[in-house]
């Protein structure tokens, strides 16, 4: 009886843990499912971004988001400067941040870099704009003129 | 698959044999009703997955890994498969097991016959059989490790497929496991030896087949576990075999976690016949397939409290283990730091990953691995001792293997499918409701393209 008795008291508490637990995991679940949602609409606009500042409508482009910090929500992305295989040419990379306007976001300078080059820091030549401060090999950033991302095409 | 025929195939309508003709009138009713319904439920999950099938049979998807083209006679219906087809497919699958799961439970046993349960799982079985491989690029590894052993002479426990980049199987592998060993049991490994022989394309059908039919295996065995236990086996078998995560993720992707189940069902189904020696011996056959159903051995023993499943694990642990140390030497047995390697990945699937960025971290750290390998322990013993004072260690088996995937941080579809076998041939209906509740979970993870569609 006794023994009976402490069985159910272990099964409620096993059941509480459990419920805790599934709770934890369905909160953890959705919110990380509202995180990947807004990444993605992100990248959405960072690939499109990077085709009307280039006007190059290609669709093998590298998002690199760990490079200037995963949380910073900043990002990379790099694509062909003439028509090829991916990465088989000289890359074009742009640094991409800021809120999702027209369904694209400012570019805030950037770097070309070698064909297969990767993305590596010795790759990379010709930074320009603020945001590729510090970015190339040698101090090559000069701040100029960065393009404001075009509100059509 | 109509529903006219569902239920024309219906039987034991409310049949309680003494009930009053009224009762027996409206049981009948309600039982061509639940045959009806669940008609309708078994077309919407055969439709949706001839429409995942036939959208993935033209490739050049990112859902459907670079593969020869086995299902060519398909393409043409279907459409280049994108995410957001393949979710709300998997949505409407998902939503229709549901409702065929809740049917069949109120309707209590007998109100679904043998055979139609039967056409309810075989249909997208039979499907998905036909169609490409889906979601992984796993089987083209088993594949590699294979042709690696028998056609190259390169010992797949100590190399991984980059040393056979020349092989016409290596541009099918998945780019993260080209360096990588195999990680499988020996026996796995010696049962796909033979499939080297027959090229690629023949190697990737018998992969299939083979996946097939141990889910035949396994499902036959869930019926038969489940009826021994007088538990009403139609609704294990479609539990079990309309899952969507077992029939679009783990038989779509021909994963040997079939073979594992297979051989865990049967250890079951032995041990509920009173083969505890064969029972053990099984699950250390099937831990040769993959590690992680040798959980099962510690609560069986515990269970009867008597040698047989010990002598039996002994003997066939000396069997295969001879054979494995011949193939592949010491590095063959190693299944621990096979094990250990893969525990350090890390899929963003994962519950730990997700936990991670609930609090702002980026990801898991190496701490967090140890907190997750003690947190399993805890409840591995906390199991250990429940079954020790008389719980069911068969429930206590499907615990522990839900608690390994849900603890891993590298969790994959397949992975959360394993408890479920076990969870529908136990009375407590809490594993049953936790493993689909967690399954819930990693479908509604994958949704994120639905909301913020990618290019």
């Amino acid at each position: 009886m006794t023994r009976a008795l402490d069985m159910r008291s272990v099964r409620l508490i096993e059941t509480t843990v459990l419920v805790l637990a599934g709770l934890l995991l369905a909160v953890a679940t959705v919110y990380d499912l509202a995180l990947n949602a807004r990444v993605n609409h992100r990248l959405v606009a960072d690939l499109r971004t990077w085709r009307t500042y280039t006007g190059h409508d290609y669709h093998n482009l590298t998002v690199d988001r760990q490079l200037l910090g995963t949380s910073s929500a900043h990002e990379v992305v790099c694509g062909n400067t003439t028509p090829g295989p991916p990465e088989a040419r000289t890359q074009l990379c742009l640094v991409i941040y800021g809120p999702v306007v027209g369904g694209r976001r400012g570019v805030h300078g950037g770097w070309y870099t070698t064909a297969y080059g990767h993305d590596e820091r010795a790759s990379r030549y010709g930074c320009f704009g603020a945001g590729a401060q510090g970015r190339c090999p040698a101090a090559t950033a000069t701040p100029v003129d960065v393009r404001p991302a075009p509100r059509s095409g | 698959m109509a529903a006219g025929a569902a239920s024309a195939s219906v039987e034991g309508a409310g049949t309680g044999g003494q009930a009053a003709p009224g009762l027996g009138e409206r049981g009948a009713r309600r039982s061509r009703w639940t045959g009806a319904l669940a008609g309708a439920c078994g077309i919407l999950i055969a439709a949706a997955t001839a429409e995942i099938v036939l959208d993935g049979a033209l490739a050049h998807s990112p859902l459907i890994p670079k593969s020869p083209q086995i299902a060519g006679w398909l393409v043409g219906v279907g459409e280049r498969l994108g995410f957001r087809v393949f979710l709300i497919a998997l949505l409407v699958f998902t939503g229709a097991y549901a409702i065929l799961l809740e049917l069949v439970r109120r309707a209590g046993a007998g109100a679904i016959s043998k055979r139609y349960a039967i056409a309810l799982v075989a249909v997208p079985q039979a499907i998905v059989f036909a169609g490409p491989i889906l979601l992984s690029t796993d089987v083209f590894s088993y594949i590699a490790y294979a042709r690696m052993g028998v056609l190259h002479g390169v010992n797949p426990y100590l190399h991984g497929p980059i040393t056979i980049s020349g092989d016409p199987v290596f541009r099918y592998v998945g780019t993260n496991w080209l360096h990588v060993a195999t990680a499988y049991g020996p026996l796995y490994t010696l049962i796909s030896y033979p499939f080297a022989w027959l090229g690629v394309t023949g190697a990737l059908w018998g992969m299939k087949a083979m996946a097939l039919a141990a889910s035949a295996g396994t499902l036959a065995l869930t019926w038969r576990c489940a009826r021994v236990r007088r538990l009403d086996p139609a609704f294990a078998l479609l539990a079990v075999g309309a899952n969507p995560l077992y029939v679009i993720y783990t038989l779509g992707g021909a994963h040997n976690d079939l073979l594992m189940l297979l051989a865990m069902m049967a250890a079951v189904s032995l041990w509920l016949s009173g083969r505890d020696a064969a029972a053990g011996a099984t699950v250390v056959a099937g831990a040769l397939v993959k590690a992680s159903v040798a959980v099962l051995l510690p609560f069986m023993v515990i269970a009867r409290r008597r040698w047989q499943p010990i002598l039996g694990a002994l003997g066939a642990l000396a069997v295969l283990g001879v054979a494995g140390y011949a193939a592949f030497g010491a590095s063959g047995l190693n299944v621990i730091a096979a094990l250990n390697r893969d525990a350090a990945f890390v899929s963003s699937d994962s519950f730990p990953n997700e936990i991670a960025h609930l609090f702002d971290k980026p990801g898991v750290f190496p701490v967090d691995h140890d907190v997750l390998k003690l947190a399993l322990v805890v409840i591995l013993v906390h199991l250990l001792w429940r079954t020790w004072r008389g719980y069911d260690w068969v429930a206590a088996s499907g615990w522990a293997l839900l608690a390994i995937s849900v603890t891993s941080t590298w969790l994959l579809a397949w992975y959360i499918v394993w408890s479920l076998p076990l969870a529908v041939v136990v009375r407590d209906r809490r594993l049953l409701v936790a493993t689909l509740f967690v399954q819930a979970l990693f479908i509604v993870h994958q949704l994120a393209p639905l909301l913020a569609p990618v290019s």
